[in-house]
């Protein structure tokens, strides 16, 4: 048994939910013949992967469909070996290059070059290129996209990149210019409540529409996130009601009691505690920028709207940090700190305007 | 350099006529039996240090034969061997310790159940002449073992083996039958033996190198030992800062505990306590050279003193070298300091009340000293003290100082006026023997404590993320390590703003390494795991995994149900219920093992992918400063 998200996947242009005209684009290009590189964009959770799986389907017919792990090996020039998971079929490479961390240049290039330098059997029946898709472009580092840049060109005949990533503005401009930019925006809150009944429907379960509605706010359209929650709602509780708890991931909880803790008392030992409660949530797997975006979010809410604008401030300068240092617990606790001295001064400027 | 030292001592003596020393022209007569610890020299003093071996003293004929020689040479005895102390009274140690060890000695030697006793603390901290001090006013004989030099290669195994018709055995054989016969037999009596007494003590001071690798064996001689001990063992062990801690490695907590050691440390030896001992020496040497010896001044003895960080041994040996007799060489090294002692010395007069900062003073010019200065080190739980207690300069003090104020700050700037300093930030850090980026996470998972007010924090923990920042590089990070440590030091002990004075407080080790390594390897479990699922890590980790512990899909295998469980869950009831703290303790070294490595591999990566180590494969345990040069020069060529 798969999980909803897998089961129900579309698997044909044809077949996808939302964004129809630009399914039909992409169908034009197909047809077209020629295909250029693309950079498909957009937040996660949106279909971005589901799309370039239509097209790609589209593109060879059901044979992508039988994907195979592959565990491979490359040799760095520096006789450092670097381990890396792609997933393939006949027709395409998948890679996460970033995977590779430093070392994703050599993972690209070889990758591409041994995709590149065997062509199809069959060119008659067959497309006479394959592809290879790269995703999360924007982790890659700089030196990896320049060297994705001169590859690009020279294997042009042979092989077309689909790059898929969360947003342009990391990726460099001459990859960007290389490709046919394609966004894919987060589903509207109306789409996702169609695609969730839809999807109950098939599993033979009424969805009441309150619901659908109330999972697709709580999951910021992220479709991926409502088919979980819906899914884990079916756990939960069956038949479904109105008014029922959609169920939060334990760590969103966790962190809004961590917010909590922060705004209900400001003092070092407070802090250790916060602290503490970071090093669990680390723990957990919760990256480090996904722990401040989430504490930024949580604790704006408990913030006048003067205030709002220097935390947001903050919590810009402090992600920033996050992402050019280090240890990401000094800037985690550093934004924290600042934290709750501007809001100690805050409150008791508030009292004192109450006083007098 | 001088071969005859091994030879007989008369004959040394005599032989030492014959031929020319090469370098008679440096010091007069400073060839003779430097390393031997005999007494040449039964004369004069009533102070006759009493020899290290009982058995090796001779009758009084036998060296008034040779007075004539030995006036001559006396002076080029060790005087770390001719003052040694005979008598508790003259051990620079303080009294609480010489009393703690007698107790021990007491209540092991009159049982007929020996233990073990371990003395760790710093060299030349009067260990060693503690015990023998103790042992000849309690009647005891030493035994000492001795690592003994085999010209053979080693054989590995146990077995003894022949060449040349003698037998050869491991150094751990040969200290498993020490220990053993030490323990069985009584020494012999001797005629000219005085001592009444066959009671004894073991003593090692050494140990086989074997040891050091695997410590185990060692464990396993001393049960064999505890359980048919009949006297008692003395274990003297020297702390050393340079990380590997070899008292710990030899002596971990639940050996001393199975083997009922007790331990006993001792501090280095404090400076009035040394000056004490100093001036004594000094001034009774100056009374039997009369004037041939130039005696330093008490300002070089004070410098003498500070320079030699608690190690009495290299203080008189560098005393006894500041005062020989004329040579070029020796003038040459004392103009260098010349010009600073007639200075301090002419303060001294204005100042001789205010002990306490001339001590301070001195401390802060040790660098320049010429002779005998030993690099200072502090074990990192007084160096995070240092800092994170931030001594300032109290009020009365600055007042009553003769130093000009320095120019007020103006009132804008007021709030950042602070006190003077009692403590160089940047001087702590190097002491402290560790990189200034493990030193800043020692203080960051620390300094909470130390602070009463928010805003101080968030200004401390700023100048953390400053330093952060500066060392993130790893092409640079060599370079700007250092100002890390600065900036975050001294940050640290500006935006202490409310002093408090927090009596003690117990000092933990940083969580961070643990945190990291345990989130680097979970999400690369999670990858693996899950791979089927085709996702991004970041959504992996976010959306899939915890949702996966909400639903009932059936998993694959038991690796991912255990993964789920251990990940996907979050208790939100307690704080933190797997973070536990882990005390630093006085004396430890910073724990640097698997922490250099694992620092390397979280920068390879620029978010949440990185490579590393799965949990299940074997860590390696190179020396982490070698594995981090290796990492960095591997980063460059690939480049």
């Amino acid at each position: 048994m798969s999980l909803w998200v897998d089961k129900y996947r579309p698997t044909s242009l044809g077949k996808l939910d939302y964004h129809k005209d630009q399914a039909s684009q992409l169908k034009n290009l197909v047809q077209c013949g020629d295909f250029p590189h693309l950079l498909v964009y957009g937040p996660s959770g949106a279909g971005k992967k589901t799309r370039i799986m239509c097209l790609l389907r589209e593109l060879y017919g059901a044979g992508v469909e039988k994907l195979r792990i592959e565990h491979q090996t490359i040799v760095a020039p520096s006789k450092k070996k670097i381990e890396i998971n792609t997933i393939a079929s006949n027709y395409h490479l998948e890679v996460n290059a970033s995977d590779a961390g430093n070392q994703d240049r050599v993972v690209i290039q070889e990758l591409i070059k041994t995709v590149a330098q065997s062509q199809q059997i069959q060119s008659s029946t067959q497309r006479e290129f394959k592809v290879v898709l790269l995703t999360e472009v924007d982790r890659l580092t700089k030196d990896a996209q320049h060297a994705l840049r001169r590859t690009m060109e020279k294997y042009m005949s042979t092989c077309r990149l689909i790059l898929c990533s969360n947003s342009t503005s990391r990726v460099i401009g001459p990859i960007r210019s290389r490709c046919l930019a394609i966004r894919v925006p987060l589903p509207s809150t109306e789409e996702v409540c169609n695609v969730l009944t839809s999807v109950c429907k098939k599993e033979g379960l009424l969805l009441p529409p309150e619901l659908a509605k109330q999972i697709s706010e709580k999951s910021g359209r992220n479709l991926r996130k409502a088919l979980l929650m819906c899914e884990a709602c079916r756990v939960q509780q069956y038949p479904f009601s109105a008014d029922q708890d959609v169920p939060e991931t334990d760590w969103e909880v966790y962190l809004r009691e961590t917010a909590n803790a922060i705004v209900s008392q400001q003092s070092p030992q407070r802090l250790l505690e916060v602290r503490a409660r970071l090093y669990e949530l680390l723990t957990h797997c919760i990256p480090p920028d996904i722990i401040m975006k989430g504490l930024v979010t949580e604790l704006l809410r408990n913030c006048d709207g003067q205030l709002k604008t220097e935390v947001s401030h903050m919590a810009a300068y402090y992600e920033h940090r996050l992402q050019l240092g280090n240890k990401a617990i000094y800037h985690l606790e550093a934004f924290t700190a600042k934290f709750m001295a501007m809001y100690k001064k805050f409150m008791e400027d508030g009292l004192e305007a109450m006083m007098f | 350099m001088n071969k005859l030292s091994m030879g007989d001592k008369a004959a040394s003596s005599r032989v030492n006529h014959w031929v020319d020393p090469s370098f008679s022209d440096l010091t007069g007569e400073s060839f003779s039996l430097p390393g031997r610890r005999k007494g040449l020299c039964s004369q004069a003093e009533s102070k006759r240090p009493r020899k290290r071996k009982g058995a090796e003293s001779r009758s009084d004929p036998h060296i008034s034969a040779l007075l004539k020689e030995l006036a001559h040479r006396d002076q080029d005895e060790p005087w770390v061997d001719r003052y040694s102390p005979c008598s508790q009274t003259e051990l620079a140690v303080h009294k609480k310790k010489i009393e703690e060890v007698e107790n021990w000695m007491r209540t092991h030697t009159n049982a007929s159940k020996g233990g073990i006793l371990l003395l760790t603390g710093p060299s030349g901290c009067g260990k060693t002449a503690t015990v023998q001090v103790l042992s000849q006013e309690l009647g005891l004989r030493i035994q000492e073992w001795v690592n003994p030099t085999n010209v053979e290669p080693y054989s590995s195994s146990q077995q003894e083996w022949r060449t040349n018709g003698m037998s050869c055995s491991s150094q751990q054989a040969q200290f498993q039958d020490f220990l053993l016969r030490a323990n069985k037999y009584s020494c012999l009596r001797m005629a000219g033996d005085d001592g009444a007494t066959d009671r004894k003590l073991i003593l090692v001071e050494e140990l086989p190198n074997q040891f050091y690798r695997h410590p185990s064996n060692l464990h396993d001689n001393l049960r064999r030992f505890v359980k048919t001990s009949r006297c008692p063992l003395v274990f003297i062990v020297s702390d050393s800062l340079s990380g590997d801690s070899s008292s710990r490695l030899l002596f971990p907590r639940d050996i001393q505990e199975e083997l009922d050691i007790s331990c006993i440390s001792f501090n280095p030896v404090a400076p009035t306590t040394m000056m004490k001992v100093l001036t004594r020496i000094s001034t009774l040497e100056a009374g039997k050279s009369c004037g041939r010896m130039c005696v330093p001044d008490k300002s070089v003895l004070e410098m003498l003193c500070s320079g030699s960080s608690g190690d009495i041994r290299s203080a008189v040996n560098s005393l006894q070298f500041s005062s020989l007799p004329d040579t070029s060489l020796e003038k040459d090294l004392w103009r260098l300091k010349k010009d600073r002692p007639v200075a301090s010395a002419s303060k001294t007069v204005s100042r001789t009340t205010q002990r306490k900062r001339k001590s301070k003073q001195t401390k802060e010019q040790e660098e320049e000293q010429a002779i005998g200065g030993k690099d200072a080190s502090l074990f990192l739980f007084r160096a995070l003290g240092k800092i994170l207690h931030c001594k300032r300069r109290n009020h009365e003090d600055v007042e009553a100082a003769d130093v000009a104020p320095a120019p007020a700050l103006p009132s804008h700037l007021c709030h950042h006026h602070r006190e003077t300093l009692l403590v160089d930030p940047e001087l702590v850090v190097e002491r402290s023997h560790m990189s200034g980026e493990f030193f800043n996470l020692y203080l960051h998972q620390n300094y909470l404590d130390f602070f009463s007010q928010v805003e101080d924090v968030a200004r401390a923990s700023e100048y953390l993320s400053d330093a952060d920042l500066l060392t993130s590089d790893w092409t640079s990070r060599s370079t700007m390590q250092e100002y890390g440590s600065s900036v975050a030091t001294r940050g640290l002990l500006h935006s202490n703003s409310q002093q408090v004075c927090v009596g003690f407080r117990p000092l933990h080790k940083p969580n961070w390494l643990l945190i990291s390594k345990r989130h680097r390897e979970n999400c690369l479990a999670a990858q693996s795991l899950f791979r089927n699922f085709c996702l991004a890590p970041v959504s992996l980790q976010t959306e899939l995994l915890p949702y996966l512990a909400k639903l009932t899909n059936p998993m694959r295998n038991q690796a991912q149900i255990a993964f789920i469980q251990d990940v996907g869950y979050m208790s939100l009831r307690s704080f933190s219920s797997r973070l536990k703290l882990e005390a630093l303790t006085d004396k430890e070294p910073g724990q640097l093992e698997t922490d250099g490595e694992e620092e390397e591999q979280k920068d390879e990566g620029q978010g949440g992918a990185e490579d590393g180590l799965p949990a299940s494969q074997p860590q390696p345990t190179t020396n982490p400063a070698l594995l981090e040069e290796e990492l960095i020069i591997e980063e460059y060529d690939s480049d």
